[in-house]
């Protein structure tokens, strides 16, 4: 068991790294996008005040775009700071629909996953007791590997279920060969951690993950209760 | 001499390519890694500027095609990675490599270099 807790904890570092990792690098982005429209801003102004036509409507564009930016930037470091709470307590009670949303979100900051949309519908409010930050990890990798293995559709719905011994994230639209490696040995272990039961079902794309309501043993006894 | 530049950022990519354009640069865009082989097929291109992380297929894999359909073509990678080690192993893989954001004057500097090598 104690091994297994180093386990868990080494791949909450390197989680935690991996999603720096990829914020830093859409802070990046968005900051060369002020960047260049800013000099470019800068660039016609100067070539308007030599005679060049400088219309109020291609001011507009790049003030609008600016703003974008900003509103954009703020979401990512909206998320940043979710995130960051989410090893305030090792377990707690967590809105499942909410861990959803900001796994889908991080998943997102990764160009890769800009190939296939994620969307998820949630409809109940679903609150279970668990680690935030493991099944943050949990969720994460599993929609990275969904994404990877989308079908030509190239869609993939993230849907909540109240079932008799807990809640049910189903995950569909995977591409029928694309169950060969999940859950992968990372994602096994996250989910023995959080209690959490996988299964798949080849033939209609789809993955269930069962969350019991309340975490007992795994996380919940294995691991210290605050860090 | 024209130029490609490959980002799936189009604010950016565009933006960049009209401020080299003001330059003096014939500068292309294409926001995917088929557009960009699309306009290599098409046209020959001196230098591709190139995003390291596209979603559908990543920069070095890009250069590889790109250097495939025009020999001699010379690369230049753009990346939002700041960590030393990303920024060592794209280097290996062109003339230069310049971190997001940059000051345009860095990357006219580097266009320039690329073009004496």
């Amino acid at each position: 068991m104690e091994k297994e807790a180093g386990k868990i904890y080494a791949e909450g570092l390197a989680f935690f790294g991996k999603t720096n990792r990829l914020i830093s690098h859409e802070l990046k982005n968005i900051l060369a996008i002020i960047s260049e429209t800013m000099g470019l801003l800068d660039e016609l102004v100067e070539l308007s005040e030599s005679g060049m036509e400088l219309t109020p409507a291609r001011l507009r564009s790049m003030s609008d775009s600016i703003v974008e930016e900003v509103e954009r930037a703020n979401a990512v470091i909206r998320c940043m700071n979710t995130f960051a709470h989410s090893v305030d307590e090792w377990v707690r009670d967590i809105d499942l629909g909410a861990a959803i949303s900001l796994a889908i979100q991080l998943v997102r900051l990764d160009p890769f996953s800009k190939a296939v949309k994620i969307e998820f519908s949630e409809n109940d409010s679903h609150v279970i007791f668990t680690s935030p930050f493991i099944l943050e990890n949990l969720l994460y990798h599993t929609f990275h590997y969904a994404l990877s293995a989308a079908d030509h559709d190239k869609l993939i719905s993230v849907a909540l279920l109240a079932v008799d011994d807990g809640i049910e994230i189903e995950i569909s639209g995977i591409a029928p060969g694309g169950f060969e490696s999940f859950p992968s040995r990372q994602v096994a272990l996250l989910a023995k951690a959080v209690g959490a039961e996988i299964s798949s079902d080849t033939s209609a794309g789809k993955c269930h993950i069962v969350l019991a309501k309340k975490l007992t043993g795994g996380a919940a006894e294995a691991l210290p209760v605050n860090l | 001499m024209k130029l490609l530049l490959v980002d799936d950022e189009e604010k950016f990519v565009s933006r960049l390519a009209e401020r080299l354009a003001l330059r003096g640069f014939d500068a292309a865009w294409a926001t995917t890694a088929d557009e960009a082989l699309a306009k290599v097929g098409a046209e020959k291109y001196d230098i591709a500027v190139l995003d390291v992380k596209m979603p559908s297929m990543s920069g070095i894999d890009l250069k590889n095609r790109i250097a495939q359909i025009t020999p001699g073509i010379k690369f230049i990678f753009i990346t939002g990675h700041g960590s030393e080690q990303d920024y060592d192993t794209v280097c290996r893989e062109a003339v230069c490599c310049i971190i997001k954001p940059f000051k345009i004057e860095a990357l006219v500097e580097i266009i320039e270099q690329a073009l004496n090598t």
